[in-house]
């Protein structure tokens, strides 16, 4: 039986995309809308070219009857280090953490190894697309206190090579901004290990770190500033400007077309940043944070959207609420502010429907869960034109599945990425199947 | 004629010197004795660095110095539990914890780099182990810490040496400057003293470059083997006493000569996790022990665990204190559990008092006489009466070493170190007039005004009742 | 203060051992009695009764649990929490003096956490920085109680051993044996030499066990000769040769898995359970014949090379060869769902709700021999419980109640509200001291 479907999996994925595809009987689940029974679904091209219920195959269509099964939007992790990290401890395979302060130009995309390992584990839960990060500053690696680190890039899990893989190459510039505040990193609590490694070690205490932190600051406006210098004579075509590749990446900073990821645990360096964003007018998402219902306010009232870190996760401190981290997603919706949840790693992504059920059990709307990883990510990373819904003209990313996909019960059946069946098979399936066989 | 000179001797005030003349008499002073009612108004005579007499109807010996007690109030000096002065280092950082290559003296120092040069592969090695050592041995003349902490009021001190795991004996001394070291020896051999590396959480976790033993619970095996190793040794040794004949010798070990010649043991507990588990361990060891810091003691649990366990304690006077504060007006990052025992840590000797615990205060290094003074208040403030915080500081430190015979009190035969005092010595605007050890005679230096007591500004403006 | 302090603490104060009905709950006994909806009985700390109706004693405390699930206590195979001063004594390779029972600390809120997770007992094993670690033992997370009140009365001590990275990590450190200024390097830097360190202590304790047998039986004889030296370090390994003390295996790879079982062999004991074992499958024919458990992780990989070949069928491929396989956190924050760590068998690899339920449940309680007394909700057994609002091996799920010897030590309701009194005193404690620092700030420095 399996065998079969894997011929079939692998029949499937041979074909090419311009092949069309026709997926019926499904219950839909769109998020963009209510769930509805009895769709089908026409895919060409990458894209759903049409769904509806009095669908008719098109002649020479694949035809995929899902009676039973439920189609929704795939999922998209806000924050990983997809492709460009293989094992944690093992510098070698890691390519997150550049030196060097100003790093815009560092491109996160062309890093990342389509053949990763890590790539086949995700697809097989349903995770779809992801944002990979080229760091946000500090911890391992050459990197100290970077403070520009690069560009993050959206990606489909699925490709022959990072261009095919590429929806935006240039979906966020990572920032560091300076502060004080700690990272929560405190007792027993605190965030998990590989966590605050992406985050970088937290800042010291001290009179003298408070200077550290305005120079910091006064270096960072000093690169704003330089790069609208070279803005303006690239746009004055002054006679002996040239070519700055770390400028040219800030362009589209500057110009509000690509936001900077800035992580920030606390009210006060959420205020600071806001504060300073606004000066340099330029667009800002932060990760992590963590006063959510003390920043809240301001982040809606700037439409400001925010990327959550993993729910499974310790309280601050010893004092903290013992659900603290659970009921963070509950917290920013209360707020009214615009979130999607990450899992800051590699080999967590594909805990991440499981991460949205866990805030589901402490108060969050499931609608507003599954909304979390699916459309509110697309919006929020620019392409709600293109990703987290089930709907005609998105692309189909799609999972086909016995059930919930927050619910760890279900088993994923078929997956699309950009229209083309993917296998659900990886590296793990196969050593499975191999030592099933060991008599 | 003598009271003029008296009088004049004050007014100059030199420095400490000691002073020995063959017979004092301080007369009409307030004389509060502890082993038994205060004397409103009476005479002591001291000869030979002895107490001769003591009373209200005293008489003056004709060769006597008259010290003329009016507006004076006459201690029996003060005993320091747990203490490092006279060995010429400087105050330890923080008592309690322990000493992993804690100050001390040079000798100190060269047996801590012995320790530290070789590795440690287990405890065969006998890590950080120095139990041999007397801190009688160590004593050196002109340590300046003798001058500081004697104008706080302390005649005596149970020094110890505290450096690695077994430290080696403490050793009671009186604190008299002089040439002599050994002048100073009141008893060599006062107990072990072992110290199980930085408290709580903050252990090892092993990486164990240092070699063994790196974490609390290597520590801890540490020393139990040792006590096995020396209850072994002792059956093999009187084995061997009584018939050699056919017996393979037992290999010397220092370590355990050392271990075995303690009568008792000092261990720390701070946390009353530590506090039920040194009770537990203690017990397990059959060793008579003194358990030091006992900050979380203001706990009711730590205070009957102490009772039903009849233990001895050694209570710190180092309060725990805030954490400096965050410079951008931060929430402190403190947890409740520290702000509760920063609130009723002072509450300790009251409770212990009450529940019927034996303990004595120590100074843990607060060697100057303000800031010992302070942290006496803050007990005070929190409901020790002055009674009882005297006698934790004279006669309970005196019996938990059994040397209750000799000091800790102003009784006839005993020996002759007192302070006197121009009001309670427990009070903040109070001056210590002079101190009498071994009926030697000092006088505190004028120049000791910032560490000294009752200097023109205080920090604390009066406040009756304390701050609670 | 102490009104609110003292509401506090009644508010933590657990349901002493009264009688307790547990009713109206969907009761998964992973025992003779299966799942059923009905009701559990709790008498003197144990499980007095079970049935779909049940006579309610007289005086006993009802919980209605409509709508929820009741499961047995989770057991966490593998734990570094509640230790003092560091859970490694890294310094040698062979460490097996030092104990975990003397470092217990009660007041770790990691217990706490455990706790509300629904886990009621925990196996606290030493790190895996040594060949052969320390000796370890598990505890009941009964949150508030001292340090001898958490330990699990009756079960059979332990002892940690490593394989693989872990223990060689020391005998390679960084700079290398051929850097400039040589570091202090720890025997054994290869797999070859953790296999002899094992096997080197073993001949010792052979050795060792030799003497005091030979002691014994003298004193058998009426002699009386001086016991030889006891020695901690070899006691311990005496004790694992003579059966009563279980010996953990942290491993991964499946050649060490299989040195190990050869090298227990001929040094004549047996591994109890073999720990992460994520390689396992590939050996699971060997595993089953030797008879050892396996505690593994659902789903973890990657983070390592040795666990480049993880897989999340690792559990249920070792299951159906026949091994007795529970699923384990070795983390802090994983020990607080390891229901849907179970919930993840069902998913890779097709266990049933009772098979993945008992890998949190039973099989750890058999692996740790306390199965008599606890890891089944049966008459008889330790009243340790947990109830969950809704479907327990599921993300969706939370921890309602948590009963451990019929007392109940966490209770979703009254956390909610302690929370918000320790808030409260929090910030007076702070504001008092704040004060009083003021009073006396003007010629005040921190350090005097």
């Amino acid at each position: 039986m399996k065998i079969l479907g894997l011929l079939i999996a692998s029949a499937v994925a041979a074909f090419a995309a311009g092949e069309i595809t026709f997926i019926q009987n499904a219950d839909v689940y769109p998020i963009s809308s209510a769930p509805i029974k009895g769709v089908s679904l026409l895919i060409q091209d990458g894209k759903i070219l049409d769904m509806g219920t009095k669908l008719v195959a098109p002649k020479g269509a694949m035809v995929l009857d899902v009676k039973g099964l439920r189609v929704y939007p795939g999922m998209i992790d806000s924050a990983t280090d997809l492709g460009l990290e293989e094992i944690e401890s093992i510098r070698e395979s890691i390519d997150t953490q550049e030196i060097g302060d100003f790093m815009p130009q560092l491109k996160a995309l062309s890093a990342v190894n389509p053949d990763s390992e890590h790539f086949g584990v995700v697809r097989v839960n349903g995770i779809t697309g992801a944002v990979t990060f080229p760091s946000m500053g500090g911890g391992r690696g050459g990197g100290g206190a970077q403070l520009i680190s690069g560009q993050a890039a959206l990606i489909h899990t699925d490709g022959w090579t990072w261009e095919e893989m590429e929806i935006n190459r240039g979906v966020a510039m990572c920032l560091n901004f300076p502060s004080a505040a700690g990272r929560g990193r405190g007792g027993a609590g605190g965030m998990p290990a590989d966590v605050q490694d992406m985050l970088g070690a937290p800042g010291a205490a001290g009179g003298n770190a408070q200077r550290a932190i305005l120079d910091q600051i006064a270096k960072l406006n000093g690169f704003f500033d330089d790069a609208r210098k070279y803005q303006k004579a690239k746009a004055a075509h002054l006679p002996d400007f040239h070519t700055d590749l770390k400028f040219e990446a800030m362009i589209p900073v500057l110009e509000g077309k690509m936001p900077l990821t800035i992580s920030a645990p606390r009210a006060s360096t959420i205020h600071d940043a806001i504060a300073w964003a606004d000066k340099q007018n330029v667009k800002i998402v932060f990760l992590q944070p963590r006063e959510i219902t003390k920043a809240g306010p301001e982040l809606k009232a700037k439409n400001i959207p925010i990327i959550l870190g993993r729910t499974l996760a310790l309280p601050e401190n010893e004092d903290a609420e013992y659900d603290q981290a659970f009921t963070q997603p509950l917290e920013a919706y209360k707020a009214g502010v615009k979130f999607a949840l990450g899992t800051f790693t590699t080999e967590f992504v594909r805990d991440l429907p499981y991460q949205a059920a866990t805030a589901v059990a402490y108060g969050l709307p499931h609608d507003e869960a599954m909304k979390a990883i699916t459309i509110n990510p697309a919006e929020i990373w620019g392409a709600g034109d293109k990703l987290g819904s089930v709907e005609k003209g998105k692309y189909a990313d799609l999972l086909i599945t016995d059930g919930d996909p927050m619910d760890v019960r279900t088993q994923i059946r078929h997956l699309f990425i950009k229209g083309k069946e993917v296998t659900l098979s990886n590296k793990q399936i196969r050593l499975f199947e191999r030592y099933s066989g060991r008599q | 004629m003598k009271k003029l000179l008296f009088s004049t001797f004050l007014v100059l005030s030199v420095s400490a010197i000691a002073e020995v003349p063959s017979a004092v008499a301080i007369r009409n002073a307030k004389i509060v004795t502890v082993s038994g009612p205060v004397i409103a108004k009476g005479t002591v005579v001291l000869r030979n660095g002895l107490i001769e007499a003591v009373g209200e109807n005293v008489t003056v010996p004709a060769d006597a110095w008259v010290v003329d007690g009016e507006g004076i109030t006459v201690y029996p000096g003060l005993i320091d539990g747990l203490s490092t002065v006279g060995t010429g280092g400087g105050a330890p950082a923080a008592a309690g914890g322990g000493g992993r290559g804690g100050r001390g003296a040079a000798t100190a120092a060269t047996a801590g780099q012995a320790a530290a040069a070789e590795r440690s592969w287990g405890p065969e090695d006998r890590p950080q182990t120095t139990s041999w050592v007397l801190a009688a041995d160590e004593i050196v003349a002109g340590d300046g810490r003798v001058n500081t902490v004697r104008g706080a009021g302390f005649t005596t001190t149970v020094t110890f040496p505290t450096r690695g795991i077994f430290g080696g004996q403490g050793s009671i001394i009186d604190l008299v400057s002089g040439e002599k070291p050994a002048e100073m020896i009141l008893v060599p051999e006062a107990g072990q003293y072992i110290a199980l590396g930085r408290a709580g959480g903050g252990g090892g976790g092993g990486g164990g470059g240092g070699g063994f033993p790196s974490s609390l619970m290597g520590i801890i095996s540490y020393v139990r083997q040792i006590y096995l190793d020396a209850d072994h040794y002792q059956k093999v040794k009187e084995a061997y006493a009584k018939d050699p004949r056919g017996m393979q010798r037992p290999e010397y070990d220092r370590a355990l000569e050392g271990v075995l010649a303690s009568k008792r043991i000092l261990l720390p507990a701070n946390r009353l996790v530590e506090i039920d588990r040194m009770l537990r361990f203690g017990a397990e060891l059959k060793q008579p022990m003194i358990l030091y810091g006992a900050r979380d003691s203001y706990l009711p649990e730590a205070a009957s665990l102490l009772k039903k366990a009849n233990a001895t304690v050694l209570l710190s006077l180092k309060w725990p204190t805030p954490p400096a504060r965050q410079p951008d007006g931060e929430e402190p990052t403190d947890t409740l559990r520290a702000l509760e025992q920063r609130d009723k840590a002072p509450t300790a000797p009251a409770v212990l008092q009450k529940a019927g615990v034996k303990f004595a205060l120590y100074s843990d290094g607060l060697d100057a006489p303000r800031d010992f003074q302070r942290a006496v208040k803050k007990a005070l403030d929190n409901g020790l009466s002055r009674e009882d915080a005297l006698r934790a500081l004279t006669l309970s430190p005196a019996e938990i070493y059994g040397v209750a015979d000799r000091v800790g009190s102003i009784e006839k035969g005993k020996i002759a170190n007192l302070v006197l005092t121009k009001g309670d010595i427990f009070e903040d605007r109070t001056t210590v007039v002079m101190v009498f050890v071994d009926g030697k005679k000092y006088t505190p230096a004028e120049t000791a005004a910032p560490g000294g007591r009752g200097g023109p500004a205080t920090d604390e403006p009066g406040n009756p009742g304390g701050n609670r | 203060m102490k009104k609110t302090l003292l509401a506090v603490l009644v508010a933590l104060v657990p349901l002493c051992a009264e009688t307790i009905v547990i009713q109206n709950a969907t009761v998964m006994t992973v025992g003779s009695k299966g799942t059923f909806k009905g009701s559990v009985v709790v008498k003197d700390g144990k499980i007095a009764e079970l049935g779909e109706k049940v006579m309610v004693p007289a005086g006993a405390t009802v919980i209605d649990a409509g709508g929820q699930y009741l499961i047995p206590g989770i057991i966490d195979c593998h734990s570094h929490i509640a230790g003092d001063g560091g859970i490694n004594e890294g310094s040698v390779s062979v460490s097996s003096m030092v104990n975990i029972k003397d470092i217990i600390n009660p007041d770790d809120i990691a217990i706490y956490r455990a706790l509300a997770g629904g886990v009621t007992t925990a196996n606290i094993l030493h790190g895996s920085a040594n060949s052969i670690g320390g000796q370890t033992l598990p505890l009941k997370m009964r949150w508030g109680k001292s340090a001898e009140e958490l330990i699990f009365v009756g079960a059979t001590p332990g002892i940690k051993f490593a394989l693989g990275e872990n223990p060689k990590r020391a005998g390679n450190p960084v700079g290398g044996r051929g850097a400039a200024t040589p570091v202090a390097a720890r025997y054994p830097a290869t797999r070859m030499g953790v296999e002899d360190v094992i096997r080197e202590a073993f001949n010792d304790a052979h050795t060792y066990k030799a003497e005091w047998d030979a002691y014994d039986a003298k004193v058998a004889h009426g002699e009386h000769p001086i016991a030889p030296r006891v020695d901690l370090k070899l006691q311990a390994l005496k004790e694992v040769l003579e059966n009563k003390r279980y010996v953990h295996v942290h491993c991964y790879r499946a050649d060490e898995i299989l040195m190990m079982i050869r090298a227990a062999e001929d040094s004549g004991f047996k591994v109890r359970v073999f720990q992460h074992v994520l390689e396992g499958y590939k050996v699971a024919k060997e595993i089953a014949a030797h008879g050892a458990g396996a505690s593994t992780f659902s789903d973890w990989w990657a983070y390592k090379i040795e666990a480049i070949d993880a897989i999340p069928f690792n559990a249920t491929l070792m299951m159906k060869k026949g091994i007795v396989v529970s699923l384990n956190s070795d983390d802090a924050e994983l020990m607080r769902h390891l229901n849907t760590e179970a919930g993840k068998a069902i998913k890779y690899g097709g266990a049933t709700e009772t098979e993945a339920l008992a890998m949190v449940t039973l099989n750890p309680a058999k692996q740790l021999g306390i199965d008599k007394t606890v890891g089944s909700i049966e008459v008889g057994k330790d009243a340790d419980m947990v109830l969950y609002d809704s479907f327990p091996l599921s993300d969706f799920a939370k921890v309602e109640k948590v009963l451990i010897d019929g007392t109940v030590y966490f209770d979703r309701d009254k956390e909610l509200v302690a929370q918000t009194a320790k808030e409260a005193e929090k910030k007076r404690l702070l504001e008092k001291e704040k004060a009083a620092q003021q009073k006396s700030t003007p010629a005040r420095r921190p350090n005097q």
